[in-house]
């Protein structure tokens, strides 16, 4: 199998030569915790990014176990859960080389709790893993990439509602490399506001998951 | 005259004695020698040994250790020395006359007539009641001068000590250059491993690595952090040292103080500057000093003084954190009850001590949306800061944590080295989760998944089979060959049913079906994820990454891999079996069984709802119906030179350089060192192969003379191009 072939099957289908291979959502699968929590949320994204996008995109996501080197053939990885996140050994070494060439990791709280387990085990081991995480700046390109975001992250109505930790988070954190986002972190709870079947996005009157388009768009463009 | 015939032959006698005693007493001397050598050959092989495995000195090892063992071999050669002695004591006596007299008349030609020896007994025993008579001495003074004559004597002393030492003699020379050439041998490898890449284990370089290149001597101090426990180093004019991350690297010269920079090689050809200070003080009127602290990654010390300039590489060692890993509990499990002890087992190895260790256990209550978190340590342990493995044992009452119905508890166990730094990270072991039930989770119909099904009781157990086919193999012999071939193709029949249910549960769980609706096998037309190559089952190359849809989470790669190959390994054993031959049978049989626990163990149960499949319709989010358009082909870009051809350009550019500067202290072949010497630390980390090829470069660049071979060993490494060594009987060939 050549490294094209290989790229081809990895996103799910054989394509001709030059044709654009479509973006895949993946979804991190790890050993401890619930990282199936919010099993809606990919479909949700993936809709938005057919929606607004001419992105050629898979209708379908896949869960790759994070211990596996499948998680390199994906740009994104989105990682949730409300219990605590204890890497293993070849998770953590997989996701070092994973983030180190060029992988987005999408950690979103599904607690949308600072003092919650979620939040204190995974920033923990996202530290161990990729390094600290700091705030980033609501003018960073994430924020532009596609759509705009004038006031940084858009807000949840978990949090609007005084649920977890009560607090509306001003902004998100991140781990940098020389200005481009390694993993980003969230306490705002997109897993719940987007964990909704896409047929139902014609009752709202905004659609909440215009930012996952940004976050699509960033990881395969940044 | 009879007198003096007597007194003349007695002379011949005791001259004679006294050769051959010397020659005894040499015998035994060399036997000693040959003795000692062996033993300190013996013990200098057995202390060589180690350096023949490594490639680098072990950190640790320091100057004291070349004492104890001087010592040890000197103790070793004294004692070899008093037991060839003791046991040789005997031939250290002069022989008595008789034998001399006895040993003369054999030297002559002739039947002995044993006239001296009959003379030696009558005039040498004084309580004789016969004395020699005249007769006796004329024939005994006769064979004395007849073994005078012509030399025959002194001939046949010759010969006897040619005998008795050529033995002791050839061993203790061959010994001698055995032993010099390998010390000169080990001498020049540990030369080589250390004259460019100088250990922290205090050992001095034999000769400078590279010419003073401008700006004198340097001589450099390496002080270790105290936790580590090494001892200072001083080393005189390296051009690359290794040290402990952490270490203080002082440099000292002569002369005016240089303009010095440090940066930090990276893999990539790259420098970045270094984050730690460096810090330049003129220490007298005619010296500087310069101090940098190593790092994790090497860094290149840049000093430069008008024309001249030196490149210093400090290869920074990494103090890794502790590995630690939970030996008991094993696995994770759920308890109907929050009751129970559990028995907790770890242990930690680190690479230069482990401090502290404990079980640190995150216990999580709640369910939904509402958690709560509480941490707690226990049996934890201080341990000496020097123990480089730790192991611990501790208790788990569940009963104490005050555990509900759903609570979880993560437990892992938690290691420590001694490192001072109060924001130093923690080695830590695999988790283990355990769960408590909860009472209406066993009714529930979203509990995936179902109960096991119902065993097939007529199936024998692979242990069960592997018994019978082992007492089968032992009984043989006395059986007969038929009933052998019987016995063998029932066994046969047996395991092939386990491996036909071990293949249902392989397809069972790569479909997540139940196979009453849809029988799966292999070769049924459609995509398992399994091949089946000649009876045998392979991974699909489809399905090797490892890939789930959504909504399927069974950990396929966890399950099927042991499974399939305990699938294999009964097909092997069956294929043994029914030919006949249980013992061939015997070692698949075991692969098998130990692939089907390991498959056990593997298995792990998510006891949650599977989450519902949405599959988006693109056409219709996009309001486009069928895409029937063909897309832009996208143009193919150049390939980004990889890493390994850029170090190879290099590499090409040094042999330019050194081809058009000749002369070892000329510009061109300074500059050509600190190019290896950079590439050499860049490829440290990812190619240590070739780093090593370019340390010998080194070492030749420094010896001076020709560097062909060694620059053309290093493009051979990169390239990983392999040559079939030549031996004295390939008849020439190329270089």
């Amino acid at each position: 199998m050549t490294p094209h072939d290989h790229h081809n099957v990895a996103h799910g289908g054989i394509h001709p030569p030059g044709a654009q291979a479509p973006f895949v959502f993946a979804t991190a699968q790890y050993e401890s915790g619930d990282w199936d929590s919010a099993p809606l949320v990919p479909a949700n994204v993936i809709d938005s990014v057919a929606r607004y996008t001419a992105l050629p995109v898979r209708p379908q996501g896949v869960i790759v176990p994070l211990s596996s080197t499948a998680i390199m053939q994906y740009p994104l990885l989105y990682l949730t859960g409300h219990l605590p996140v204890r890497f293993t050994e070849r998770e953590a070494e997989t996701l070092r080389r994973y983030l180190a060439r060029g992988g987005l990791l999408f950690v979103d709280d599904h607690n949308h709790d600072v003092d919650g387990a979620f939040n204190k085990t995974a920033r923990e081991e996202i530290r161990r893993v990729a390094g600290p995480l700091v705030p980033l700046p609501n003018t960073h390109e994430l924020y532009r990439c596609f759509f705009v975001f004038e006031n940084g992250p858009p807000t949840t109505s978990h949090e609007m509602n005084g649920w977890g930790d009560n607090l509306v988070h001003e902004h998100l954190d991140a781990v940098l490399h020389e200005g481009r986002i390694r993993v980003l972190f969230s306490n705002k709870d997109y897993s719940s506001e987007w964990s909704f079947h896409p047929d139902n996005k014609r009752f709202l009157s905004v659609d909440n998951t215009k930012f996952g388009v940004n976050l699509v768009v960033y990881a395969l463009t940044r | 005259m009879t007198t003096a015939l007597a007194n003349a032959t007695r002379a011949a006698l005791r001259d004679t004695q006294r050769a051959l005693t010397q020659q005894r007493r040499g015998r035994v001397l060399l036997l000693t020698a040959a003795a000692m050598l062996g033993a300190v050959l013996l013990l200098r092989l057995l202390l060589a040994l180690p350096l023949l495995a490594r490639t680098l000195p072990r950190p640790g090892a320091g100057d004291g250790s070349s004492t104890v063992v001087m010592l040890a071999v000197a103790a070793l050669s004294v004692l070899v020395a008093v037991a060839v002695l003791r046991a040789r004591r005997a031939e250290w006596a002069e022989p008595p006359l008789s034998r001399v007299a006895l040993w003369i008349e054999e030297q002559l030609e002739g039947t002995p007539t044993h006239a001296l020896v009959t003379w030696t007994e009558l005039a040498g025993d004084a309580s004789a009641s016969l004395a020699p008579n005249d007769l006796l001495n004329q024939a005994a003074s006769g064979i004395v001068a007849r073994a005078a004559d012509a030399g025959t004597l002194p001939r046949a002393l010759s010969r006897r000590r040619w005998t008795l030492w050529r033995g002791p003699l050839l061993f203790v020379a061959g010994a001698t250059v055995v032993l010099f050439t390998g010390e000169l041998w080990l001498r020049g490898a540990g030369a080589r491993t250390i004259r460019t890449v100088t250990g922290f284990d205090g050992r001095t370089p034999p000769a400078p690595a590279s010419p003073t290149g401008g700006l004198g001597r340097l001589r450099i101090r390496v002080e270790a952090p105290r936790y580590a426990g090494i001892p200072d180093s001083v080393f005189e004019d390296v051009s690359s040292l290794r040290a402990l991350s952490g270490s203080r690297v002082v440099v000292e010269g002569e002369g005016l103080g240089p303009d010095a920079t440090l940066a930090i090689v990276g893999t990539d050809s790259t420098r970045r500057a270094a984050p730690s200070e460096l810090s330049a003080e003129p220490v007298t009127a005619d010296g500087w000093r310069l101090r940098l602290v190593a790092q994790d990654v090497p860094l290149a010390l840049t000093m430069r003084r008008g024309e001249a300039s030196r490149l210093l590489i400090v290869e920074g060692v990494r103090d890794s954190l502790p590995r630690v890993s939970l030996e008991a509990p094993a696995r994770d499990s759920v308890f109907r009850e929050p009751r129970g002890v559990l028995a907790l087992e770890a242990r930690a190895t680190d690479d230069w001590g482990v401090a502290s260790a404990s079980f640190e256990l995150v216990v999580s209550s709640g369910e939904g949306e509402r958690f709560t978190v509480r941490t707690v340590h226990i049996g934890v342990r201080q341990l000496a800061p020097t123990a480089r493995r730790a192991n611990w044992r501790g208790t788990l009452d569940l009963a104490a944590l005050g555990l509900g119905p759903g609570d979880v508890v993560h437990l892992r166990a938690v290691a420590r080295d001694a490192h001072p730094l109060a924001t130093r990270e923690y080695g830590t072991s695999e988790t283990r989760a355990f769960r408590i039930a909860r009472p209406a989770e066993y009714d529930s119909v979203a509990v995936e998944p179902a109960p096991p099904p119902a065993v097939d009781s007529s199936l024998l157990s692979q242990r069960m089979l592997l018994m019978l086919t082992e007492r089968l193999d032992a009984r043989q012999k006395r059986m007969a060959r038929a009933e052998v071939l019987r016995e063998s193709l029932r066994l046969a029949r047996d395991q092939q049913k386990l491996r036909l249910a071990v293949g249902d549960v392989v397809f069972q769980r790569l479909s997540g079906e139940s196979s009453a609706e849809h029988a799966h096998y292999a070769g049924d037309g459609h995509d398992h994820g399994v091949d089946q190559q000649g009876g045998k089952l392979a991974m699909s190359t489809n399905s090797s990454t490892g890939m789930l849809e959504e909504g399927n989470d069974s950990p396929i790669v966890a399950i099927n891999k042991p499974l399939l190959e305990a699938y294999n390994a009964m097909w092997d054993a069956g294929r043994a079996l029914e030919q006949g031959d249980p013992h061939a049978a015997i070692p698949a049989m075991r692969r098998a069984l130990e692939a089907i626990e390991r498959s056990r163990a593997a298995t792990r149960l998510y006891l949650r709802g599977r989450p519902p499949q949405v599959i988006v319709d693109l056409a219709k989010v996009r309001l486009t119906g069928k895409d029937t358009g063909q897309t832009r082909p996208r143009s193919s870009r150049l390939a980004i030179p990889t890493v390994s051809a850029q170090r190879d350009a290099r590499l090409v550019a040094v042999a330019a350089q050194l081809a058009q500067d000749t002369s070892a202290a000329g510009n061109g072949a300074r500059m050509a060192r600190d190019t290896v010497l950079l590439l050499r630390a860049e490829a440290l980390a990812d190619d240590p192969a070739f780093a090593a090829a370019l340390g010998r470069l080194l070492d030749a660049m420094g010896a001076g003379g020709d560097v062909t071979n060694a620059l053309v060993a290093a493009r051979r490494v990169l390239g990983n191009v392999r040559r079939t060594e030549l031996t004295p009987w390939s008849n020439g060939g190329p270089p």
